[in-house]
């Protein structure tokens, strides 16, 4: 069962890592399969998503790379991919009904899957459910701050 | 004062009306300056948002019609596009754009919206993010991130062929017409001189963004890009475009707020018209699609 957070009026799962570029969260589902989806403060900057598409299973990918692309109110954008390795799966259920990812961030709404090449690289990105919180506060402040959300 | 390029491209091929502002956004990527174009396509042509299904188009009809059809890097559906729309982009460094996809559309299209007011049209950008008059659009609009730069383009529509547009969608006839029937009330022209509007936009892009403009040219860079551009925009498989699934439940946008939607069942056919939060008007060829027709108004998510 995830353990999810109420943080700053946004829910936050505290069993995984976290992205603070393109807050994206990372799941490890085994040894080294990593499950990628958008956290809700990216949910909240995306806008109401419209359309979602991703690499093929099978493309290698490097960190930094986009794994696929979103558009949210006539507006095109890369998912970045916050780690590297190959495509293992895409979530059809996102492609057919986008508010997937807006309903359950966490859960169903997870995006791909990717197979990693070192999952080293897992250690820049921000875990621990003491830690997490922290930094997702402080982000929402900062976006706050800097009008990209509403008081 | 760091400066705005200002780029007049003129009057250019459908094909060079979009590969140019592309190139920008990878030269503005690449470090070059933030950039305000204009251009305006000597030909009329179809436009395909980047996400969308090529069978949204009528290809057949387009090309009856000798239309050619590019799709895009910007989102958005399926636009007709001729020689009486003038275009204009702004282009920003990914870092100088708000991060909510909301508030940068709303930041770049306002001074687009103060150069309609000034060149004479009580232009308002409503809160679908949608530059109106009264109701009715007065300009089409689509954004993206292309690598680290951002563009929002729009145009200003001095005439539109609102029969034209709808005969480029692949459409059955009772939904086009209703199609034509929305677009007639809810697309409108703006016969105001193109000229002011440029002046006033770049006067307008340059406040809002405290950029001093400067008229300037593309860069060997992206002269370079842009020919790879044509390349590619002329291609199959660009044109193709992602995989998408077929949706259960069809529709069309007209504006914001405005959509035809219709669902397929053995050869019938069922078409609701929802104007805001209300269904307008609704066809249905068989009483028995009732039911259906209101399950997918239930769940269909309006998007554009």
């Amino acid at each position: 069962m995830t353990e999810i957070a109420e943080v700053a009026g946004f829910q936050v799962a505290l069993d995984r890592a976290y992205d603070p570029a393109g807050h994206f969260w990372v799941s490890m589902v085994a040894a080294d399969r990593a499950r990628l989806g958008l956290d809700a403060l990216g949910v909240e900057t995306s806008g109401t998503i419209a359309q979602l598409a991703f690499l093929p299973v099978g493309e290698q990918l490097k960190r930094g790379e986009a794994f696929g692309s979103l558009e949210a109110a006539k507006f095109v954008g890369p998912l970045v991919s916050p780690v590297s390795g190959t495509v293992v799966a895409s979530n059809d259920g996102v492609v057919a009904d986008p508010a997937l990812v807006e309903r359950d961030p966490y859960g169903a709404g997870w995006l791909i899957e990717v197979s990693m090449a070192d999952t080293a690289e897992l250690r820049d990105l921000i875990s621990g459910s003491d830690v997490v919180p922290v930094w997702f506060a402080g982000e929402v402040e900062d976006y706050r701050l800097k009008g990209v959300l509403a008081e | 004062m760091h400066s705005l390029r200002i780029v007049d491209f003129g009057r250019v091929s459908a094909l060079r009306s979009q590969t140019l502002w592309h190139a920008l956004a990878y030269g503005v990527s690449d470090g070059g300056p933030p950039t305000l174009s204009f251009m305006r396509p000597s030909r009329p042509y179809v436009g395909l948002g980047y996400h969308r299904r090529l069978e949204e188009a009528d290809l057949g009809a387009c090309r009856e019609a000798g239309l050619p059809v590019f799709r895009r890097m910007v989102g958005g559906g399926v636009v007709y596009l001729d020689e009486h729309q003038q275009f204009f982009q702004i282009v920003l460094p990914l870092a100088d754009v708000p991060r909510s996809r909301e508030a940068a559309l709303r930041r770049l299209l306002s001074p687009a919206v103060a150069a309609f007011r000034a060149a004479g049209l009580p232009a308002e950008l409503d809160d679908d993010n949608e530059i109106v008059v009264g109701e009715a659009k007065i300009c089409g609009h689509g954004a993206a991130q292309i690598d680290d730069a951002v563009v929002v383009v729009g145009n200003l529509i001095e005439r539109f062929d609102h029969a034209a547009a709808a005969r480029v969608l692949a459409l059955p006839d009772e939904v086009r017409a209703e199609v034509v029937r929305l677009m007639e009330r809810f697309v409108a022209p703006t016969p105001v001189d193109p000229v002011a509007f440029r002046s006033a936009a770049i006067a307008a892009y340059g406040e809002a963004l405290g950029l001093e403009p400067v008229a300037g040219e593309l860069s060997e860079y992206e002269r370079e890009r842009l020919l790879e551009l044509d390349v590619r925009f002329r291609s199959p498989e660009w044109l193709r475009g992602p995989d998408r699934p077929e949706p259960k439940c069809f529709q069309v946008k007209v504006r914001a707020g405005v959509y035809v939607v219709w669902i397929e069942q053995d050869g019938r056919r069922a078409v609701a018209t929802v104007i805001g939060d209300e269904i307008d008007r609704v066809q249905v060829s068989d009483p028995e699609l009732d039911g259906a027709l209101t399950a997918a108004l239930a769940e269909v998510r309006f998007v554009g």
